[in-house]
């Protein structure tokens, strides 16, 4: 028997400073050229135990650690991270933070050069693996010019020029577009056929994982199960009670009572139509009628936002925004989706004010943006940025919550009663006092939703709200954002989580290259399927199954109403 | 956004060795502080004009404008309490001291556009290279060259703040600097907060990819210099030689000035 490339033995790390042990007892040994998919909620340790594999922890990170790490035949306690480097390749989540050189050829060259490869060496490996992410045209461009997907294959290509045995990813998608995911498993995909290398890829989003041979499921620090990976896909109730996305087609198949559960779009058309079971038109046609009601109901009115033919320039001529006409109705709530760098959230920031436009106009309440200024503006339109820790800065909730409102020189009193109000509305009542900086990452998001909402605006938009929560908070964040919008505001937010369009958006705008590319109802944009891919999107899997039914259905509950015959 | 330092373009001055643009900033540094009177200087300064428009850096010079106008302005002024002369114009300052102070503020704006000029034309990889061929330890040159990568990324850091804050309703733009500097002070703390966040990634990242793992390492980069870098270097000598010689000379001193 060949000795396993990850052996880890009755591991357990507590950070300094902390109490409690971010992982505990983790028995898991990985044999050369497997493919093994770390899932859990946020705080599960996914990351710390990523990180144990090449050493940063303990290394870098100081604290506790009990039992061993192997990789390789080397104990991470005695080697470096540096020495560790050769067998073990880390790729982070962040893309910008992890690449550092002017030069993506260069960018490749850096770990090879640290462990003294000559220089003809060099040039073949930047050669070759270029070749193997797909960007031999790139070699002589600064990383800082590329599109997230982009930076995240040099990332790759840069930890694989090293040509490690070991391979981990920890989130390396969680930022990025559909297409872009798919860009990386794609490279997963072919990584995981070569016998040399072993992969060990942290990730949330379910669909992504089915090519792993297993998944190891971890919850407050502990192994909860280890199996095969299409075992586990389908154990959906666990998924669910753990607080992680479950497959849509599992479960409709499951709910439905079907006796095998399919796992991918095909598998599921091919059970669908073994069953025998058919969509109710009827039922079908009046979901779509009712929509249609609901659609004329509301752009009967008044638009609140109105963009025509509006054009957008960075200075030094980059054109972001190309002739944009699009109206926002009072009362909705929309999503707008687009690839990395598509120009959603230059568009996004025209409906405040904070950017004005170069050409065309836009309108809110019917007074051009120009007109209003970002302060009046400020008022009637609220945007939450994507990093709440670009936003938050001072020491209690409190002070952040009420920064915006006495700001606008509301009376104490007032700004009291909003505060408590605000925080109520997002699900932190009474904690006021608290630190905001020490709280988790959703927490600090809804603190800046909080201070967001107080000054109480009409619209409020939400630049990716769910990016860098796990299921069951995006879950809650999103619940939050419809009860807003069910007690009167307009919502408009902007995603990379097509289940959260699906999901939640009434209406959805595509963004591509600056256009507006595809607009109408969340069924309807989701019908186009075609489309979607050339803008880089692709419906969840749930969505692309009923797709190949022929119908749009966007939830399994929903296609559960329309089913009929069959033997169920 | 873009925000990098390096301005990506094939100018004659950036094909110049990273060495010699190292030993022109030296030779400019030196020359520069060998005279006092302004019109001894004139000569200097047209150089260092002439760089810029070659290797057209002007990009950089205007982001930092604002920095330079009030440089310059508090030099010109400052410089007069520092120094006396014999023909008083009024209060502290005298003609003479007038003339220092413009010198001075000569010297210092030569000194910040020739730091301007070398790392808009010189990528970081190669100003490392530079230094570590002019004898500098390796890991003392990237530690110089990280610092200046912080520049961008704490520059965009800024902006994206800044932004999140006006969207508050925070009123950036009205008021008098020192107003402004107070309600800019608060959105220093996520820019902390970030850039640390950041910085700690950089070091993870750094350390995943053998950072020093060796004592010994290779560098991909290859440097060459060419008959144009031997050129500029002779002109530096002679500049240099020349400006040392009238210094000696006694050229370039103004009359009657005493500094304190």
């Amino acid at each position: 028997m060949t000795e396993p490339t990850i052996a880890i033995q009755d591991l357990s790390y507590r950070y300094r400073g902390t109490k409690e042990n971010a992982i505990e007892g983790i028995n898991l040994t990985l044999e050369s050229g497997e493919f093994l998919v770390l899932m859990g909620p946020t705080e599960a340790g996914k990351s710390t135990l990523a990180t144990c594999i090449n050493g940063l922890i303990p290394h870098f990170h100081k604290g506790k650690l009990e039992g061993q790490v192997v990789v390789c035949g080397k104990n991470t306690r005695d080697h470096t991270v540096s020495q560790m480097a050769e067998d073990v390749g880390l790729v982070f989540q962040d893309f910008e933070a992890q690449l550092f050189s002017t030069s993506v050829e260069l960018e490749i060259a850096f770990g090879p050069e640290n462990f003294a490869v000559s220089r003809e060496e060099i040039a073949q490996r930047i050669d070759e693996n270029l070749a193997y992410v797909g960007l031999g045209d790139f070699r002589k461009r600064p990383p800082s010019t590329l599109s997230g997907g982009q930076k995240q294959k040099l990332a790759i290509a840069s930890v694989l020029a090293l040509q490690p045995k070991v391979l981990v990813m920890d989130e390396p998608t969680t930022d990025l577009d559909p297409i872009s995911k798919m860009g990386i498993y794609e490279i997963t995909g072919r990584l995981r056929k070569r016998s040399d290398l072993t992969l060990l890829v942290v990730e949330h989003e379910t669909e992504e994982v089915l090519q792993a041979d297993r998944i190891a499921l971890l919850k407050d620090g502990r192994l909860i199960r280890v199996g095969p990976a299409r075992e586990i896909l389908r154990d959906v109730d666990l998924f669910e009670n753990m607080g992680l996305m479950p497959l849509g087609i599992v479960r409709f198949f499951k709910d439905i009572g079907a006796p095998e559960l399919p796992l991918t779009p095909d598998e599921a058309v091919t059970a669908w139509r073994r069953s025998g079971w058919q969509i109710s038109c009827e039922h079908y046609d009046a979901l779509v009628a009712k929509e249609r009601e609901a659609e004329q109901a509301i752009s009967a009115q008044e638009p609140l936002i109105r963009c025509r033919d509006l054009e957008f320039n960075y200075p030094g001529g980059v054109k972001a925004l190309d002739g944009i006409d699009l109206d926002i109705y009072p009362g909705d709530i929309v999503a707008i989706v687009g690839q990395n760098g598509s120009g959603k959230t230059t568009l996004a920031k025209h409906f405040n004010g904070l950017l004005l436009p170069t050409g065309g106009s836009v309108s809110v309440n019917g007074k051009t943006t120009q007109e209003q200024g970002i302060f009046r503006l400020g008022q009637l339109v609220g945007y939450v940025f994507q990093n709440p820790d670009h936003q938050i800065f001072s020491e209690t909730v409190f002070d952040e919550v009420s920064f915006g409102p006495r700001l606008r020189g509301l009376p104490e009193e007032e700004v009291r009663a909003r505060v408590t109000e605000t925080l109520k509305a997002v699900g932190l009542e009474g904690t006021e006092e608290e630190d905001p900086f020490s709280m988790t990452k959703s927490g600090r998001q809804r603190v800046a939703v909080a201070a967001v909402l107080a000054v109480q605006p009409d619209v409020l938009i939400l630049d990716e709200p769910t990016t860098g929560l796990d299921y069951r908070e995006q879950l809650s964040m999103m619940e939050m954002v419809r009860q807003l919008n069910e007690n009167g505001s307009t919502i408009i937010f902007i995603t990379h989580h097509m289940w959260v369009v699906a999901e939640y958006a009434r209406k959805v705008f595509v963004i591509k290259d600056g256009r507006l590319f595809l607009e109408g109802t969340t069924r309807e944009v989701f019908s186009h399927e075609q489309e979607l891919l050339e803008a880089s999107l692709r419906p969840p899997h749930f969505i692309q199954f009923t797709n190949l039914l022929g119908k749009t259905l966007l939830r399994p509950a929903e296609l559960l109403a329309c089913t009929e015959g069959g033997e169920g | 956004m873009d925000s990098e330092l390096y301005l990506d373009y094939n100018t004659p001055y950036h094909r110049l060795d990273a060495r010699t643009k190292i030993l022109v900033f030296a030779a400019v540094f030196i020359g520069a502080l060998l005279f006092q009177d302004p019109r001894w200087l004139l000569p200097t300064v047209l150089l260092v004009l002439a760089q810029l428009l070659v290797s057209r850096s002007t990009r950089n010079l205007h982001r930092i404008r604002f920095v330079l106008i009030v440089m310059s302005a508090s030099s010109v002024i400052l410089w007069n309490f520092f120094a006396g002369g014999e023909t008083p114009l009024f209060w502290v300052f005298d003609v003479e001291s007038m003339l220092y102070s413009v010198s001075r503020t000569f010297v210092i704006l030569s000194i910040v556009t020739m730091g301007a000029i070398l790392i808009s034309t010189t990528r970081n990889e190669e100003l490392i290279m530079g230094m570590i061929k002019m004898g500098l330890p390796y890991r003392v040159g990237f530690a110089i060259s990280t610092s200046l990568r912080l520049v961008p990324t704490v520059a965009s850091n800024l902006m994206t703040i800044s932004q999140a804050q006006r969207s508050r309703g925070l009123d950036l733009d009205s008021g008098n600097i020192l107003e402004r500097l107070k309600k800019f002070l608060p959105l220093l703390v996520p820019v902390f907060i970030s850039s640390i966040r950041n910085t700690n990634i950089f070091g993870m990242a750094l350390e995943s990819r053998g950072f020093g793992a060796r004592e010994d390492r290779t560098f991909y980069l290859e440097m060459h210099m060419t008959s144009t870098d031997w050129i500029v270097l002779a002109f530096c000598l002679v500049y240099v030689g020349v400006s040392i010689w009238l210094n000696l000379a006694g050229y370039g001193r103004i009359e009657g000035l005493t500094r304190f």
